[in-house]
């Protein structure tokens, strides 16, 4: 169990952890999730004591990561997958680390071996692909067989065979009642993994709930219409707390309303619709919806409208058929 | 690569087989986990094979010349000579001392080593303990064949240095726990600046460039100047006759071959104590 309370963290002037309090709880997989440059990285070095918290204070059961007798095998971390130095091999990185816990040779082989890093295990790390480093990374976080696991974007960079493994890998741990705590910023994958999610932006904590609960609270809250009268019914639906965007002539997204509450506006104002649907919410859709304001770097050329995905659900009205 | 076969977790089950023994951080494992790392690197390899063959090499020049050409007096070779080869083999191992702990930082290796150490000066101090303690067995190595060399070169023509003479011992047992400061200096050095060229240029600035800086006949600087580490440090491998010959006409303090080498020490022990409140205090 990995506890946060009120961690801050600030380098200068940029806050990049705002008061962040959560709970990471045994047998599930916590997804971790946010745009790049939210804080998950930085969060998750302060629970190993990488970084110092500015304020507050993280525990992994019940003690700070440097109060354990064995710190390796109460957390595995695979923070940084160039975390090792470059002229050293696979094995020498991994025998080197497990040392320091009286963690032998026979240990080491395991997890070269689950990690599928026997080929290359001797070879000097400098000359490693990116999903090599990273198997790398995950079979120093398996080294002293951890009751918490903590990977930063674990599949960066591996082949979908690798993709599906650690999905599996950290499926299998939480089954055992371990802690499983697992950052991305893809969403697609967090879907398939976690049981419950954490969602960050700009250093603060947007949502704490289960996959379902993320799910459904964009669930039936979107419909699509299409009338060849959009940009008539825009201006009727307009000013409700209801937010709406377009993305081609005449097809319109409504937020904030109901598929029923649209059909009688336009009904009543005699206007002709060709499709009114509701559309069912995505767990991407949520975490967009979620993460919109927070997002730290935004694409100038997304060939899309920023806010087509409505920011804030339900505050404000935007004119998009006027664009 | 794409051949490579990821063993399902459920096959190897991380928990079936749980690693053997009492897992535990300890700070002898610390040591032996900074030894595992001091000695799979080739840089390791590379520049302590320098010290020893610097050593020597300087030695059996010197040997070798005297052997054929004699010095004209008779007179045996001057232990001066090792001071001469520990100054050369110094930046050797200056590389050495600062790149054990630069060369984590340059590569992100610290962060591996912080996540398993939290604590964290277990590590610096395991770090400082390898380094030291294997300068001190090369240099003591490289003495020794200097010796030998020495004893074949010279030994038939009686002309080999007195190992019975006080000073004589005192510069043999001097270079190795010169050259093993040195290394913590420069060791502790490359923790306080965490980047390899500029720990480099500070600690062969504060070795070569300052001392000379000190020339400048300027009272104030003259007072300092016996103090600088490598000018104190120094003085433990030098012959009486050369210690005299420097002292001559100085404003500035005379230490002893021993002084000096305990100002050296203090640098060594007040740079490595910043270092480290440095290291527990900063984000890695």
């Amino acid at each position: 169990m990995i506890e946060a309370h009120g961690l801050t963290m600030r380098y200068g002037k940029k806050t990049a952890v705002d008061d962040v309090t959560f709970t990471v709880h045994p047998g599930k997989v916590t997804g971790f999730l946010g745009p790049n440059g939210a804080g998950k990285s930085t969060t998750m070095r302060l629970i190993v004591g990488l970084d110092h918290p500015t304020r507050g204070t993280v525990t992994i059961n019940g003690r700070g990561y440097d109060q354990h007798r064995a710190p390796l095998q109460e957390v595995g971390a695979l923070l940084d997958a160039k975390a090792v130095h470059t002229g050293r091999s696979a094995y020498n990185h991994l025998l080197a680390i497990g040392a320091t816990h009286g963690i032998g040779k026979t240990r080491v082989q395991e997890v070269i071996e689950m990690t599928g890093l026997g080929p290359v295990a001797k070879k000097r790390v400098g000359g490693f692909s990116l999903g090599m480093g990273q198997r790398l990374g995950i079979a120093s976080a398996l080294l002293g067989d951890p009751h918490t696991l903590i990977l930063d974007e674990p599949v960066n960079g591996l082949d979908p065979e690798g993709v599906v493994w650690v999905r599996n890998l950290v499926r299998f741990y939480a089954g055992e009642g371990r802690t499983v705590f697992l950052s991305s910023h893809l969403m697609s994958e967090m879907a398939l993994t976690a049981d419950h999610i954490i969602v960050v932006g700009r250093g603060r904590v947007l949502a704490d709930a289960p996959v379902a609960d993320i799910v459904a609270r964009a669930a039936g809250t979107t419909v699509r219409v299409c009338s060849p009268q959009a940009s008539r019914l825009v201006e009727l639906l307009a000013g409700k707390g209801i937010s709406i965007t377009s993305t081609t002539p005449q097809w319109l997204e409504v937020t904030g309303s109901t598929a029923k509450a649209i059909g009688e506006v336009a009904a009543a104002a005699q206007l002709v619709l060709h499709e009114l649907t509701p559309v069912t919410g995505s767990l991407e859709d949520a975490y967009m919806a979620l993460t919109q304001d927070s997002v730290e770097y935004h694409s100038t050329t997304t060939g899309m409208h920023p806010d087509h995905l409505g920011a804030d659900l339900a505050l404000s009205s935007t004119e998009g058929a006027a664009r | 690569m794409s051949t490579t076969v990821l063993t399902s977790p459920t096959e190897t089950s991380p928990v079936a087989r749980p690693p053997a023994g009492d897992v535990r951080l300890t700070f002898v494992r610390v040591v032996n986990s900074e030894w595992i790392k001091f000695r799979t690197l080739r840089s390791t390899i590379w520049t302590l094979a320098a010290t020893v063959m610097v050593m020597v090499g300087i030695v059996t020049l010197f040997s070798a010349i005297l052997a054929s050409q004699g010095n004209g007096r008779g007179a045996p070779i001057s232990i001066d000579v090792f001071s001469i080869a520990a100054s050369m083999a110094s930046l050797a191992v200056v590389v050495l001392g600062v790149l054990v702990i630069t060369g984590e930082y340059s590569t992100g290796m610290i962060r591996s080593t912080l996540a398993a150490v939290p604590r964290r000066l277990p590590a610096l101090w395991a770090k400082a303990v390898v380094l030291a303690v294997s300068i001190f067995v090369v240099s003591t190595f490289a003495m020794g064949i200097s010796l030998v060399v020495m004893a074949l070169f010279l030994g038939g023509k009686g002309l080999a240095p007195d190992l019975g003479d006080g000073q004589t011992l005192r510069i043999l047992v001097g270079v190795p726990l010169y050259l093993t400061a040195i290394a913590l200096l420069a060791f502790a050095i490359g923790a306080l600046l965490r980047h390899s060229a500029g720990a480099l240029a500070t600690v062969l600035g504060l070795l070569l460039v300052i001392q000379n800086l000190f020339m400048i006949p300027w009272t104030p600087l003259q007072h300092i100047s016996p103090f600088l580490p490598g000018t104190a440090g120094a003085r433990v491998l030098m012959t009486q006759a050369s210690l005299d010959a420097m002292g001559q006409g100085s404003v500035g303090a005379i230490l002893s071959p021993w002084q000096g080498y305990g100002v050296l020490l203090a640098w060594v022990a007040v740079l490595l104590s910043t270092a480290a409140v440095l290291l527990r205090r900063r984000n890695a």
